[in-house]
């Protein structure tokens, strides 16, 4: 018995030791401060002998960027690295390869990550410089977190109306107009419809609350304020109304999905859809010239839909030793003559004002619809409680969808996000 | 006579306690004292290398695991916290050659008290090969498994002690322990409470009745084609295999589409006929009941192909025993058929009910754990595992999605608890 305790006591006092000294590294080298502050200066570094960027894996996309890099290393002798991670996995890979130093220079992401990416401390913010004004207010104000900017806009999107020719001549300037079209073309029992969109999820009904008013995150001078929530607002109610009675017309079906959605407007059986420009190859290869798009239509009040634009922006790696050297990479990436390289390789629309501007884009039968909307668009909100807003919104649009009446049902979703924003450990101020 | 000298000296001047405590002080040592000059040398060599490569690892590791870091970005929380476990199983081998050396030179102290005579070098090096060898050849097995499933599980639950949520996750700020404050949370917090409480009960109700149908069902078409008078019987048996040989996915995908109350075949093309159009996606208790028909449907070919095989082996002699008795049909099936197919089947059958508990597929692929119920934050289907889910990588709530799992992995515990302990077929091998 006394063996044991003595052995028991011994073992308590070797791990009390081991675990009392721990290293010695009582102050820090380098701080988060140090690193945004002063980085102006002009003179730019010694070349480094290469930048690693990780690049979306999608074909086209490599395909694009592998095409302006190698004109990067030929004007400038830095080699790039292109590394293709897909573009949602590049995150949790930072997260683990960054602090063990193989991290990269540059990743690729969309602008609603960078709140997360910047309470990580994963990214760093870049100086824009004077080629701020190249690129379209929205896209600015999409990469930009706290007062900071924290990417090199690249691409911009959002969604617009598509419209079947053979069905409807000319595209519908009112929603007046389009619910014409919807009364007339609906014809469920043949499976026709006038007008569809995924009428239960936000991310496309956005629009229709914002015209009228409603807001995510209220935003000043590009903060958010994550506990004013503008979902339940008038505004937010006149759009709910609006969606409900899409489902009480019947020219929505409750069970749409987009599958189904996708496959009747490519039967030809749609007139008009809502859908992003991801769908254009799809769409145009079922219908070939029939098909057509405009912006959004006008609501009620007159005034422009404003739907959600998402930024896809290169961003400067916390753990980059080049940043100089990497923002100048993106700089070169995203300017004129390389965005309309990657547009008309990858098919993505560049996020600068001369580009859209361009011919090539302002006269082009498909995108320049696209174009014209992310005009009117706003950003999604960056800030990280936004990912605890997707569900109870769309929950609530699902309850309006079967009937519920809506203020009751938005209100209800606000109090939910509001709960689970502090449940996920934010501090609302 | 010496013997009874010996006894008489107590304390810590026995030679006994001479090598124990020289062991505890170094170990080696104590061995030296014995004589053993040769495994002296080794456990020596052993114990200063074992130091020598693991200190600096260990200390760094320990502090670690109870800091988790003091600097943000120098100290990456979750890497110390996994350079912490791996410095515990570390240790505990370390430990392990510690307490053997003790023992070891006790032992031998005590031997050399009794007047034994001291084994030759050889016959230590046999004795060990005879008793030490079967441990040392699972010890790579052993290691393997420490570090691929024990090291992974300890992370887990340790993360369910600490704050690890979206606004709190290294590099840039550093975790804490909270305790049980996590589990507390999923009992008294409104949101988490009302949801834990009605995605809890739907799990247990979903593993329990989808199971037990798949079971039944597959059981009684085994016993229908199994009869002698059946004939096709390869047939039957190919079609009612069908189900399980297209991918899970693929028919869950389908079903899904064929489920659409508006667009769907099976209201559109079946019940419309009778003039009933029920809403299987957006309302919960059809949903549930859909999924259950589809996991049903899914699930009965395994537990068919399972009692298929085992009817096969149950031999003909008792049943005409029983003919000879005058037992009825369903005494033939009571008696003889039941006993035999459930015995060698229990621990396959628990694990279905397991395998439902956490069946992700099917509730994420069928409808994502829709449709949405006022009020709680996940859907009238979800069931636990497609919850974490959702918490991890929708909203990110790392802390509470690790708790929650640890709920999960004990009651699958208890499932394999009684897999392995309860049922005859692991207890009796060779019953039947």
């Amino acid at each position: 018995m006394k063996k044991w305790l003595g052995t028991i006591f011994c073992m308590m006092l070797l791990i009390g030791i081991l675990a009392a000294c721990g290293p010695d590294e009582t102050k820090s080298t380098k701080n988060d401060s140090d690193k945004d502050g002063e980085k102006a200066s002009e003179e730019m570094p010694e070349k480094p002998e290469k930048l690693t960027l990780w690049v979306n894996a999608e074909e086209k996309q490599e395909k694009a960027v592998k095409q302006i890099t190698n004109k990067y290393t030929e004007k400038t002798g830095i080699d790039v690295e292109m590394v293709p991670i897909n573009m949602l996995d590049q995150v949790e890979k930072l997260n683990v390869e960054g602090p063990a130093g193989n991290g990269p220079d540059i990743i690729f992401q969309p602008h609603d990550r960078i709140g997360d990416l910047v309470l990580r401390g994963l990214v760093a913010p870049v100086s824009l410089g004077d080629k701020k004004s190249e690129y379209t207010d929205t896209a600015l104000q999409a990469v930009q977190y706290d007062g900071d900017y924290w990417g090199y806009p690249a691409v911009i999107e959002t969604y617009a109306m598509y419209y079947n020719k053979s069905l409807v001549d000319e595209a519908p300037k009112t929603m007046e107009d389009l619910m014409a079209i919807a009364e007339r073309d609906t014809k469920p029992a043949e499976d026709k419809f006038g007008f569809l969109m995924e009428a239960a999820n936000f991310y496309f009904v956005y629009p229709f609350f914002s015209g009228n008013g409603a807001y995510v995150f209220s935003n000043e001078d590009g903060k958010y304020d994550i506990s004013d929530i503008g979902l339940a607002n008038e505004g937010a109610i006149e759009g709910g109304k609006l969606v409900k009675s899409w489902f009480e017309n019947g020219y929505v079906p409750q069970d749409l999905t987009p599958d189904i959605m996708n496959g009747l407007f490519k039967e030809g059986k749609v007139s008009t859809v809502i859908n992003g420009p991801w769908m254009v190859r799809e769409y145009g290869d079922a219908l070939g010239d029939d098909l057509a798009t405009a912006p959004l239509p006008l609501l009620e009040n007159g005034d422009n839909p404003k739907p959600f634009v998402g930024v896809k922006s290169y961003m400067l790696s916390y753990y980059s030793e080049n940043p100089e050297w990497a923002e100048d990479l993106m700089a070169f990436i995203t300017n004129k003559e390389n965005s309309m390289t990657y547009y008309d390789i990858a098919g993505e629309l560049p996020a600068r004002n001369d580009s859209l501007k361009d011919p090539v884009i302002a006269d082009d039968p498909i995108y320049s619809a696209f174009a014209e909307q992310t005009k009117h668009g706003v950003p999604m909100p960056s800030v990280p409680a936004m990912q605890q807003v997707w569900d109870p919104i769309n929950d609530a649009l699902s309850f309006i969808s079967k009937g519920e009446p809506v203020e009751p049902v938005l209100k209800e979703a606000v109090k939910i996000i509001g709960n689970q924003i502090e449940a996920s450990g934010a501090t609302t101020k | 006579m010496t013997q009874d000298r010996r006894k008489q000296k107590t304390g810590l001047g026995r030679p006994r306690n001479i090598a124990t405590l020289l062991s505890i002080i170094f170990p080696g040592l104590g061995q030296f004292y014995n004589r053993r000059i040769f495994k002296g040398i080794l456990l020596l060599i052993i114990a200063v290398s074992f130091l020598i490569t693991t200190w600096h690892y260990i200390d760094i590791g320990l502090w670690g695991l109870f800091t988790l870091g003091t600097i943000p970005r120098e100290h990456h929380s979750i890497q110390l916290l996994i350079q912490g476990l791996i410095s515990l199983i570390i240790l505990g081998f370390g430990i392990a050659i510690y307490f053997f050396n003790i023992k070891d030179a006790r032992h031998d102290a005590i031997h050399r008290e009794e007047d034994k005579k001291k084994p030759s070098f050889l016959r230590g090096v046999i004795n060990f090969y005879d008793r030490g060898f079967p441990y040392f050849m699972i010890l790579p097995g052993l290691m393997m498994l420490l570090f691929v499933v024990v090291l992974p599980l300890l992370f887990m639950v340790s993360l369910a002690f600490t704050n690890y949520n979206q606004y709190n996750s290294p590099p840039r700020k550093l975790l804490d322990w909270v305790g049980m404050d996590n589990f507390q949370a999923l009992l008294n917090v409104g949101i988490w409470q009302d949801t834990f409480l009605s995605v809890f009960t739907w799990t247990i109700v979903w593993t329990v009745v989808a199971t037990t149908l798949q079971i039944a069902l597959g059981l009684f078409l085994a016993l229908l084609v199994n009869d002698k008078r059946i004939k096709f019987k390869r047939a039957l048996r190919t079609v009612l295999i069908l189900p399980w040989a297209v991918p899970a996915f693929v028919s869950i995908l389908i079903f899904s589409a064929l489920f659409n109350p508006t667009f769907g075949a099976i209201n559109r093309d079946i019940l419309s006929q009778f003039n009933v159009m029920i809403p299987w996606l957006s309302d919960p208790f059809w949903a549930k009941t859909a999924l259950i028909m589809i996991q049903t449907w899914l699930g009965f070919p395994f537990v068919f192909a399972l009692f298929t095989g085992v009817l096969q082996s149950v031999p003909a002699d008792m049943y005409e025993a029983a003919d000879v008795d005058g037992g009825t049909r369903f005494q033939k099936l009571r008696f003889i058929t039941l006993p035999h197919v459930l015995f060698a089947t229990a621990p396959l059958l628990i694990m279905q009910y397991a395998g439902n508990f956490n069946n992700f597929n099917i509730i994420y692929l069928f409808n994502e754990g829709n449709p949405a119920v006022r009020g709680q934050n996940a859907g009238g289907t979800d069931i636990l595992i497609s919850w974490v889910y959702k918490l991890t990588f929708e909203t990110n709530n790392y802390n509470m999605a690790a708790a929650i799992t640890i709920i999960m992995g004990l009651i699958i515990s208890i499932f394999a608890f009684f897999q392995f302990r309860k049922t005859a077929s692991f207890k009796e091998e060779g019953r039947y």
